[in-house]
């Protein structure tokens, strides 16, 4: 097989970078193992929440406080601006209204209670809690407990209580999960039936908060007719994987996608690539039995670090980059990866390929190693997307960078679609 | 501040196996007795092995002794608790390079402590076990078996609650008062209540296992106990239907344990200087695993849950018995028991103490000990132990797969808290309802937290349920089936939920520091983007010592306090 530029990764980096790329006229292939960060993430667009561990006011001028090598550094604030930009166009347009200031952070309220700082987030998270609060669990639904989210509340200064609305009768009333309850709340009648119970669990309060499953493939139209329906405004909880605002993104993400021509390999680790001296010429990947080789004119590695399988933590200590096998930054034992602390931070997330200022992957003298290599997201060294609360404003970031310097040259590739894959990698 | 006085006939300090074994005893001859334990049940050394049920061939070339008490308790266990036993059988398998003379004597020195044993070619081996390496020589079966000691506990204790003594754990040990040649009262403090208590006795026993020195200290007798510190290695699958051993001299990492989901690779044996060091260095996990995978190769590139660290309870007689040198490997150290009668021994009259020992023969200890006060008591009522069935026997051998059965039977996967140990909901209601109050209770109760996510689910989940159960929130909850039923003042009442859990996270985490690499990086990084990321737990919610306690591990080590399994 042949592509144009294919992208490893299908998280919120490696989404934005096909995306972005096939709008720009570039033929591209999207090679996946799996989901990516969209179903894990608290469904947000986190940019900078935390710096020191301390919460972020403003997210864009507290770059300047990270260290040195972080990837904000490296592609600069238009970036930043440019990728955030695009993705409220594009999630607009979605149908998928995200609201949020770049300059300033809000708060997001968790299933715990807590108010997470972040940036952009999708409308129906993005109220403000006001007035009583009722935090309110769809009866049977075992991943979100008001108790323990009101309690938390209570501490902030919120007047908060806890309640419960009953489900209408349906076909999943002895099991369900998050996604099978989302898909309910898409049919009008289902809503209909359950917009009374709710309506009550809620009555008298300022602000309903409610677990984040309030449909899955019909947008925020789900969100906003049962807010109607109540006539109180409707709060979604960042809840526990997996994430349905994530999978709606996803969806959103794949359609595009495939309304741009963008050819997709899911569930097709890629394993290794073909060099040809400082280029490469194609990526292996693993079929259903055999390996893949599919030539390239520019790869870009959206992979993920050690928590999205970008990068494998090795049992003596080291660690592999698990697709051109680029050199990752070292830790002395396996100790040295993690804090004391399960709850602190851990040297490992932080974990990642050094890049130059276009995202090209370099050795230890700071000179490329593959020119036609480009690294996004996750896989980035030098910045810790969970502890730092960036892991969505640096996937935007350098999907924006990659874009800006691909878009320019974007050769028409022609031939054989399918050809004989090259010599066995192993 | 005295808050209440307790009396009682006999004290017995100590939840482990074996006092709670002696509580029974005690329990069962009609005298009354309190039990004291400064944590929960089975935290000690009890709650820190591999959960082998000895055959006693472990023991058969250096130690007959051992060996004869372990088959003879072995029969006993099937018999009279067989709800917390997998009989699952072992098999001590010989590789290249071990010593054939070694087999030999193995053989011999079975046959003489009345072990059956029955000798396996490689094919035989291998149909039974099919991952065993596959240039193993021979293998000799013999009736090893798998025993949860914290199921164990809980039927004695029941047992021995159910006939009038009573188990008060979380009340530490803090003195004695002694009038002469006799102790009139322990002195304990409740932990729960922030109190002390004292408990008027006639008679103490002392089964404080590796901490019977301790104890001893506060009576005024001298023990020497020798901490022999243990490593074991959690694995996230079986990969062995029955025990295997290595057929040699007993060393490091020679003996892989099927419990419940996982496979336990066990042990190292090395002198510290105190029992309560449970550290684990990766060096430890690597040298279980390396030695292990040379009987199961595919241990080798495994999915590792964690790693902990139990103290044997070795006990140093006054004139060092059979010549061993206990420094280094304190595997030498004799596994049999001792009951020290500290009138004849001390000068003290009403205290005894029981050591040395392992879990296979905890009733048979309990026994030899009790035997010994009901004489001086003057209590003829024999030794019932070894034929009196315990609470749950008529259950039969417990199945590995029970669980998933009880789930089909009900229909309950909607009710599910924990998918990996299939635990649900109901079961921690009706934990709550009995008073637990601590996750870290559940887990050892129920399992809670045990399987391959390490808590990526269960454990907010199960924070939750004790938030509602605690009332937090109950206010304006009147339609949904959670919320009620709250027991009142339990022992974290003003706590902050979540402070219960990020102590859960942080004790969780400490047992997996020293394996962490492949899958359990990638799970351990997710898990944390769970709970920092999205729940924004930023651990801050834990008091102050506890905060300190985590902050202060000793650089390059790893410990955790409370039991594993």
């Amino acid at each position: 097989m042949r592509a144009d530029v294919v992208v490893v990764g299908a998280g919120p980096a490696g989404l934005a970078a096909a995306t972005r790329l096939a709008e720009a006229g570039r033929q591209v292939l999207v090679l996946a193992r799996g989901n990516g960060f969209t179903h894990w993430g608290p469904g947000a667009v986190d940019v900078l929440g935390r710096v020191g561990g301390e919460p972020v006011d403003r997210p864009l001028a507290a770059i300047d406080r990270l260290p040195e090598g972080h990837p904000y550094h490296l592609v600069g604030q238009d970036s930043v601006r440019d990728g955030l930009d695009w993705f409220s166009r594009f999630t607009a347009g979605a149908g998928l209204l995200h609201v949020g200031d770049p300059e300033r952070n809000r708060a997001q309220v968790t299933a715990f209670g807590t108010l997470r700082p972040t940036c952009l987030l999708p409308e129906p998270a993005a109220g403000v809690l006001q007035g009583r609060v009722a935090v309110v669990n769809f009866a049977g639904f075992r991943d979100f407990s008001p108790a323990l989210c009101a309690a938390r509340l209570r501490e902030t200064g919120i007047d908060a209580t806890a309640a419960s609305a009953p489900l209408p009768a349906w076909d999943h009333d002895r099991y369900f999960t998050a996604v099978e309850l989302a898909r309910a709340i898409d049919d009008p009648g289902f809503r209909r039936r359950l917009a009374p119970g709710l309506a009550r669990a809620a009555a008298g309060a300022g602000t309903v908060v409610v677990p984040a499953v309030l449909g899955l493939n019909r947008g925020h139209e789900p969100w906003a007719d049962l807010q109607a329906q109540i006539g109180t405004p409707l709060v979604e909880a960042a809840t526990a994987p997996p994430s349905i605002p994530g999978l709606r993104l996803f969806a959103a993400y794949r359609s595009r996608l495939e309304t741009l021509g963008v050819r997709w390999q899911f569930g097709f680790p890629a394993v290794g690539v073909e060099q040809a001296g400082d280029r490469v010429t194609a990526v292996r990947s693993e079929g259903a039995s055999r390996l893949l080789s599919t030539r390239c004119q520019e790869l870009v590695l959206a992979t993920g670090g050690v928590a999205g399988n970008g990068i494998e933590a090795n049992r003596d200590g080291t660690l592999t980059e698990k697709v051109a096998g680029l050199p990752v930054q070292g830790f002395d034992g396996r100790l040295a990866y993690l804090g004391p602390r399960f709850l602190g931070e851990h040297p490992l997330a932080a974990a990642g390929v050094r890049v130059d200022a276009d995202l090209r992957p370099v050795g230890p003298d700071g000179e490329p190693l593959l020119v036609n290599v480009r690294c996004a997201g996750g896989l980035l060294a030098a910045h810790d997307p969970t502890t730092e609360g960036s892991r969505e404003g640096v996937a935007l970031a350098t999907a924006a960078r990659v874009a800006a310097q691909l878009a320019a040259t974007a050769p028409a590739l022609r031939g054989a679609d399918h050809e004989p894959p090259g010599p066995p990698a192993r | 501040m005295n808050r209440s006085l307790l009396e009682t006939d006999v004290v017995v300090v100590g939840g482990g196996v074996t006092g709670v074994a002696v509580l029974r005893d005690l329990a069962l001859r009609g005298v009354h007795a309190v039990l004291v334990e400064r944590f929960d049940l089975g935290t000690g050394t009890s709650g820190r092995w591999h959960g082998l049920l000895h055959s006693g061939a472990r023991y058969a070339v250096r130690d007959q002794e051992s060996a004869r008490e372990c088959i003879e308790e072995n029969t006993t266990l099937r018999r009279i608790a067989p709800h917390t036993i997998e009989d699952v059988g072992g098999l001590f398998v010989l590789l290249p390079g071990d010593d054939e003379a070694y087999a030999g004597k193995f053989v011999e020195g079975c046959r003489a402590s009345g072990i059956p044993t029955e000798e396996l070619s490689s094919a035989a081996a291998h149909r039974r076990e099919p991952l065993l390496a596959p240039d193993l020589k021979l293998a000799f079966a013999v009736p090893d078996g798998g025993i949860d000691s914290w199921s164990l506990l809980r039927s004695m204790a029941a047992d021995a609650e159910a006939r009038g003594c009573r188990v008060l754990v979380r009340h530490p040990l803090v003195g004695m008062e002694r009038d002469g040649d006799r102790i009139t009262a322990v002195r304990v403090h409740d932990a729960v209540a922030g109190e002390d208590r004292t408990i008027g006795c006639q008679w103490v026993v002392n089964a404080a296992g590796a901490w019977a020195g301790g104890v001893g200290r506060m009576a005024g007798v001298p023990i020497t106990m020798i901490a022999g510190k243990g490593v074991m290695v959690v694995m996230a699958s079986r990969y062995v239907r029955g025990v295997v051993n290595a057929c040699r001299k007993p060393a490091d990492g020679d003996i892989i344990v099927p419990q419940h989901e996982v496979a336990i690779l066990g042990t190292t044996s090395e002198q510290v200087d105190s029992a309560d060091d449970i550290s684990v260095a990766p060096a430890d996990v690597d040298r279980m695993i390396d030695m292990c995978a040379q009987m199961v190769p595919a241990i080798a590139s495994g999915r590792v849950l964690r790693a902990f660290a139990g103290s044997r309870p070795l006990y140093k007689a006054e004139a060092p018995a059979g010549g061993g040198d206990a420094e280094g490997d304190t595997r030498e150290v004799s596994r049999t028991f001792t009951v020290l009668d500290h009138a004849s021994r001390d000068g003290l009259d009403n205290m005894f103490s029981i050591v040395g020992g392992k879990l296979t023969t905890c009733r048979q200890m309990a026994e030899a000990v009790v035997d010994r006060l009901a004489e001086r008591m003057g209590v003829t009522t024999p030794c019932t132990t070894a034929t009196e069935p315990l609470p749950g026997a008529d259950h039969g051998n417990h199945q590995v797969a029970a669980p998933l059965a009880r789930l089909e039977r009900d229909q309950a996967y909607g009710e599910l808290l924990c998918e990996c140990e299939l635990v649900t909901r109901g079961q921690v209601r009706d934990a709550v309802a009995g008073g637990l109050t601590e996750l870290e209770d559940l887990r050892r109760q129920l399992r809670v937290g045990y399987g391959p996510c390490q808590a990526a689910f269960c454990a907010w989940r199960a924070a939750g349920m004790l938030a509602e159960a605690k009332g937090n929130g109950a206010a304006g909850d009147g339609s949904g089936p959670e919320g009620s039923g709250a027991p009142a003042g339990t022992a974290a009442g003003d706590e902050h939920p979540l402070a219960g859990l990020e102590r859960f996270l942080e004790e969780r985490w400490r047992g997996q520091l020293a394996t962490i690499w492949g899958d359990q990086a990638r799970q351990a990084l997710l898990n944390h983007s769970i709970y920092r990321g999205i729940f924004d737990l930023q651990g801050l919610d834990l008091p102050d010592e506890a905060a300190a306690a985590l902050d202060g591990d000793t650089e390059g080590r790893t410990s955790s306090r409370a039991g594993e399994g």
